[in-house]
């Protein structure tokens, strides 16, 4: 919730800054910004797409093992405690 | 004027399309910067058509029928006109530049009609449908530039006048582009030509993706069914997809991704971003990373995988956009989670991934809770040299405390319940809740499907 006024103001900001630079460059881009741009060539070749290079992996998991469980289970019980002691209160 | 028509004569002979089409480019090449100019001046209003028929018949190929010569005729008529347009347009001043812009987006809107007329009732052969590309492309651009260009002080000052939907105009000459290129559209698909190789239903691709970025641009993505529709019922009619050039199959699978995308049909999106970016072209870079905006979200909801360091190094923008997510996603962090959104929302809004991001939550929201779950090591073996079995029976509070973490507020138990019902639900997690002790009973085949634990 706190986060709400914020967004909005940034969005504000940004609607200005928007406003400003159409002044400046008035449609000098002839593309906009994302939009699929068009090929400089019709056709190509396999050879010319991304080889896929089998030594580097492009997609990884989504979990992380290699962060030190033993710090966070020390977290946990830190937390714990103070969620009982709240609760006592 | 002679340039123009020896290069027609050339592609028109060897039967190739690209080079004819060049003849219509409303940018000369870079040899010959001034070819605008000089064709333009080549010739005067009145005399036009006269010297274009003869510069054509000099030219042109012995056997073209007299129907289609009167047909080009009339085209390079109104490129001629265009060309005129346009030149002034440039040198428009900005005051007058909405007006100068208006009138080459007229000016080309009849070329392209011209070469419509062409095709339906000249006979234009189907290899020269690249002059119809170079048509429907700058037909699109010019339209932007008419819509774009700021209109003169006086007609800002009428539109002050009655501002009830200031947007109505906006995309005036874009939506009239939409019309002419679903006309070119039709022209392609509606061909009777037996003969696959003479058919105009080589130029749909071309055409649908000219259609497909239109509508993206006007934020008319539903009227792209109409145009899916329509291919798919003519598909077992029609030469197959990976028979068109690299660039119109990649595009094509682009925009279908995207559009699965939104529809949240996540399978359909990766399956074809997936062949959008292998087939892509290795150096086109900015499309690239456009493929990856949303190919990414969709690897995270359908496999739960995340980019790695390695795909996302030459694509900084991508970067910024993703990686304080991914980190925050991989850590179970989820107030970290939380102010990222928030942070990135503005950009996310606007590459309409924002919904789709928020989702990983659930991802960040597993890999928390299986933190817990190692965090509570294994059982006391029964008997020695038993194989370690890891402690299923855990506590709602441990979960609770674990997802308060780094917020303020601490949750109910009731709450914590709910969240883990839906993980359960969601088979992010397997087990179920023992409400009377305030436990959780994780499966021991695999509490958390998919992660090795």
């Amino acid at each position: 919730m706190s986060s709400a006024p914020t967004t909005s103001a940034s969005k504000a900001e940004k609607g200005t800054a928007e406003g400003t630079q159409k002044e400046v460059k008035p449609a000098a881009a002839l593309e906009e910004d994302d939009e699929f741009e068009d090929f400089p060539v019709e056709n190509w070749t396999k050879e010319e797409t991304e080889v896929p290079d089998t030594s580097t992996h492009l997609w990884e998991e989504s979990w992380d093992d290699d962060d030190t469980s033993e710090d966070f289970s020390a977290q946990l019980k830190e937390e714990l405690k103070k969620v009982e002691a709240s609760k006592k209160r | 004027m002679e340039s123009v028509f020896q290069c027609f004569q050339r592609g028109y002979g060897n039967g190739d399309g690209y080079a004819l089409s060049d003849t219509l480019s409303p940018i000369p090449p870079e040899s010959q910067p001034d070819r605008l100019n000089n064709f333009f001046r080549s010739t005067n209003f009145a005399n036009v058509k006269r010297d274009f028929k003869q510069a054509l018949l000099r030219n042109s190929e012995v056997g073209m029928s007299e129907e289609e010569y009167n047909g080009w005729v009339e085209v390079y008529v109104a490129y001629w006109k265009a060309v005129g347009e346009l030149l002034a347009a440039d040198a428009a001043p900005k005051s007058n530049s909405k007006a100068a812009w208006t009138k080459t987006y007229d000016a080309w809107k009849e070329l392209t009609s011209v070469l419509h007329r062409g095709y339906s009732n000249h006979g234009f052969p189907s290899w020269t449908l690249p002059c119809l590309y170079v048509a429907g492309k700058f037909l699109r651009i010019f339209a932007i530039k008419a819509d774009e260009a700021t209109p003169t002080s006086m007609s800002a000052v009428t539109s002050f006048g009655d501002d009830l939907n200031p947007d109505a105009e906006k995309n005036e000459k874009l939506e009239d582009a939409a019309r002419q290129l679903n006309r070119i559209f039709n022209l392609c698909l509606s061909d009777r030509e037996p003969n696959l190789a003479l058919s105009r239903k080589w130029g749909i691709y071309y055409t649908t993706n000219l259609l497909l970025k239109t509508y993206f641009k006007l934020n008319q993505i539903g009227l792209s069914k109409n145009i899916l529709n329509a291919i798919r019922a003519y598909k077992g009619d029609m030469p197959l997809l990976d028979k068109f050039p690299a660039s119109q199959q990649v595009t094509y699978k682009y925009y279908i991704g995207v559009i699965c995308f939104l529809e949240e049909n996540y399978v359909e999106a990766e399956n074809n971003l997936t062949e959008a970016w292998n087939k892509c072209h290795k150096d086109a870079i900015r499309n690239k990373e456009l493929i990856l905006t949303y190919l990414i979200p969709c690897h995270l909801l359908t496999t739960h995988t995340l980019p790695t360091l390695a795909l996302l190094s030459p694509y900084p923008r991508l970067q910024k956009l993703f990686l304080p997510l991914s980190r925050c996603i991989k850590k179970g962090d989820l107030s970290g989670f939380d102010t990222a959104l928030v942070a990135g929302e503005d950009e996310f809004v606007k590459r309409r991934i924002y919904l789709t991001l928020e989702r990983g939550r659930d991802i960040a929201l597993r890999n928390l809770l299986r933190k817990v779950f190692i965090a509570g090591g294994f059982e006391e073996p029964k008997e020695p040299g038993a194989a370690s079995v890891r402690k299923t029976r855990i506590p709602v509070a441990e979960f609770g405390a674990a997802i308060s973490i780094g917020s303020k507020e601490t949750m109910d138990n009731d709450e914590v319940e709910c969240l883990l019902a839906n993980m359960i639900y969601k088979n992010l997690m397997k087990g179920y809740i023992a409400r009377d002790r305030a436990t959780v009973v994780l499966s021991k085949g695999g509490a958390f499907p998919g992660t090795g634990v």
